[in-house]
């Protein structure tokens, strides 16, 4: 497949929608709140790993990992042009930013790589509950429905993750 | 947006931060990790295999099958809701799990060899073997619909590879199959079958991100703990109070022994030990009215591993030889029997097998006296002639209780013995509880045995099998322990054997 989007032959975007359109769909779902978005971003989806493929290095990681990558970061732009346009809600601010100055952007690449030793160093379900919450964006009922909790269990677990991380990271009073 | 320090952050201003710092690729665990289907199929496979190991030691054919239940439970809750053949999946999970974990509570209690008949085990196996194929027919078509949900072409030829293989094992079992080739060959076909379904699950991830979990009142951990809860207070139960069999004590009545005090008088004119004549009931002891002779013999028995001692003794040629001894300090276990010769034409003995606990017997679970009478011993030479007859007693704030046995009576059983191989035995058993709170625990069996010719040798034995601890799993009584073992000082229980042997012509006792 990947070969085939390569070559730029139509079979291999068949087959990815084919293989990968659930995968694409349960990334999209949490930040689309409206089924016809979700349909339009995973048009635009597919449409951004068509063009570019050539990006993807298996070296730096597997397909899955760049196609969720592409998938969550074009469910957010998406996301961002559709609240944009209809200029009612703010956008969250948990929301990376379009465009960032010089300075944040640096101030961003020290916070993530503060986070990323911090993480490091916690279990691998407080991790995956991590990434659920703050990089997939699902919601505290998926994700208790996924991890067999209740909603009122997960959120317990996050709080103490939370002020695991500040801990970590060096301020712990405000949690 | 916030650029402040981490330290000087309000909690909305961390929370932003953190969504804000995720990397841009998620980590390849973390990849792996998120998706509805894994966790769930991941329970359910391992839970398939760990139900199908049976491993005959450390209780693990009970605890692995525990865990595999307990696994495919937790499995199929998260896909219940997915597709109609999933969600049957679950009930099958479901009133399998609660039938198990019955069982396992009944396996705590002398219950269960009462309510696991052959009959009764033999429908709940059947049963068994069609939901289990119930199951993997239910889990297949729950694959294909998924798959179908997916727009994904139908692949679950391991699920239906399951269904066969179950099949046949079934066959196996029905045919009483004993061979070796064949299981091997089973068991390695399951391998791959496991192995397939791992693909299969793998292939299938694509797929499984179609699924949506539903949302659960209960946590899967609080599920786990509360069916560990039951099961650990079940069994507690079970052993606390499914442990020993319910004997109906009452205040022995002394007004009747008057009746028989002439004939008491005889007996033990004749040497019949008085402290066994006491335990007798009026009608045993009424029976045996004109009696011609008593023989009689007594005999203290440990139940304990007493203590080993050394010395040295002379080996009778001049030399010494070291000698390591058990000395019992404490013999618990009083036995006593007697032979008493009754009136008639025909030579008959009137034979009592007589207990008494000198000390406290310990743990009271269940007890049982089996008699090897005279006519099983010497079949050419004496018959059974008459009813088994006895009673149990203790003693309580100097009030004397007693209770018929719990059984009493004649058991056919085949049993495997080392020395004889597979036969069958009729022996008398007696089946009793003692008293948690009580001395001079005590009872006694008694039979008649009529001489078919004379000059035979009279050789009855009384095995007294006492359970020392609770520690068994499955509870078994003292009575199915001494028919189906081979050993018989193993596990909870422990045996002690006495006879009587003599020849009637002289009475002479044979040691």
């Amino acid at each position: 497949m990947i070969a085939q989007l390569l070559q730029k032959d139509e079979r291999g975007m068949e087959a990815l929608l084919l293989h990968y359109g659930p995968l694409m769909r349960y990334i999209i779902a949490p930040i689309l709140p409206d089924p016809q978005d979700r349909e339009e971003c995973l048009s635009e989806v597919s449409m951004r790993v068509w063009s570019r493929i050539a990006q993807f290095d298996p070296v730096r990681g597997s397909w899955n990992a760049w196609l969720t990558a592409v998938t969550r970061n074009t469910a957010l732009n998406f996301q961002r042009s559709v609240q944009h346009h209809s200029s009612v809600q703010s956008i969250p601010e948990g929301t990376p930013a379009p465009g960032a100055s010089p300075e944040e952007a640096m101030l961003r690449a020290e916070r993530s790589a503060a986070l990323h030793d911090a993480l490091a160093r916690l279990g691998q379900n407080d991790r995956a509950l991590f990434y659920r919450k703050y990089y997939y964006l699902q919601s505290t009922a998926q994700i208790a429905a996924e991890l067999g909790m209740t909603a009122r269990a997960v959120e317990g677990r996050l709080y103490r993750l939370k002020k695991q991380l500040r801990r970590m990271l060096g301020g712990e009073g405000h949690v | 947006m916030c650029d402040r320090p981490w330290e000087t952050m309000t909690d909305a201003d961390f929370e932003a931060m953190l969504a804000r710092s995720v990397p841009d690729v998620p980590p390849e665990e973390i990849v792996a990790e998120v998706t509805p289907w894994r966790r769930a199929m991941n329970r359910i496979l391992f839970g398939m295999a760990l139900c199908a190991v049976t491993l005959n030691f450390w209780c693990l054919n009970y605890i692995l099958p525990a865990i595999g239940t307990v696994l495919l439970l937790l499995g199929f809750r998260t896909l219940r809701r997915e597709n109609r053949w999933l969600g049957g999946c679950f009930a099958v999970t479901v009133i399998r799990a609660v039938y198990f974990f019955a069982t396992l509570v009944l396996n705590t209690t002398i219950l269960q060899s009462a309510v696991f008949t052959p009959a009764v085990t033999t429908a709940l196996t059947a049963v068994n073997a069609v939901l289990l194929l119930g199951l993997y027919f239910c889990f297949w078509r729950g694959l294909l619909a998924v798959q179908k949900k997916a727009g994904l072409p139908a692949q679950a030829g391991g699920a239906l590879a399951l269904i066969v293989w179950y099949a046949l094992v079934c066959v196996l079992a029905a045919v009483h199959y004993t061979g070796w080739i064949v299981p091997i060959a089973m068991l390695v076909g399951y391998g791959c079958i496991l192995r397939s379904l791992c693909r299969l699950s793998g292939a299938l991830d694509e797929a499984g991100y179609a699924i949506a979990p539903q949302p659960v009142r209960v946590t899967d951990r609080c599920l786990v703990l509360v069916i560990a809860a039951v099961l650990g207070i079940g069994c507690t139960l079970g052993y606390l109070f499914g442990g020993s069999y319910r004997m109906d004590w009452q205040p022995v009545d002394t007004s009747a022994q008057a009746q028989t005090e002439t004939i008491r008088q005889q007996l033990l004119d004749l040497g019949f030990p008085e402290e066994v004549l006491d335990d007798l009931t009026p009608e045993d002891i009424a029976a045996c009215d004109g009696a011609l002779r008593v023989v009689a013999v007594t005999e203290d028995h440990p139940f304990n591993d007493g203590r080993t001692v050394s010395y040295k003794e002379s080996d009778g040629e001049g030399g010494v030889v070291s000698v390591l001894d058990t000395v019992y300090d404490v013999r618990e276990l009083r036995l006593t029997s007697v032979g008493v010769q009754l009136p008639g034409a025909q030579e008959t003995w009137m034979v009592f097998h007589h207990f008494l606990w000198t000390t406290d017997p310990g743990f009271c679970g269940t007890e049982v006296l089996q008699i090897w009478p005279a006519d099983e011993n010497m079949q050419d030479g004496w018959r059974f002639a008459g009813d088994v007859t006895g009673r149990v007693l203790y003693d309580r704030d100097g009030q004397t209780f007693t209770a018929s046995y719990h059984t009493l009576g004649r058991q056919t059983y085949t049993a495997d013995s080392v020395f004889f191989g597979q036969r069958t035995n009729s022996d008398l058993f007696a089946a009793f509880s003692l008293p948690r709170h009580g001395e001079h625990a005590r009872g006694y069996v008694a039979y008649t045995a009529a001489a078919v010719q004379s000059g035979c040798l009279l050789n009855s034995w009384i095995n007294y099998t006492h359970q020392q601890s609770w520690l068994q799993y499955p509870a078994v009584t003292a009575q199915t322990h001494r028919m189906t073992c081979t050993q018989s000082n193993g596990g909870a229980f422990r045996t002690v054997q006495d006879a009587l042997q003599f020849y009637p012509a002289d009475g002479q006792l044979l040691r």
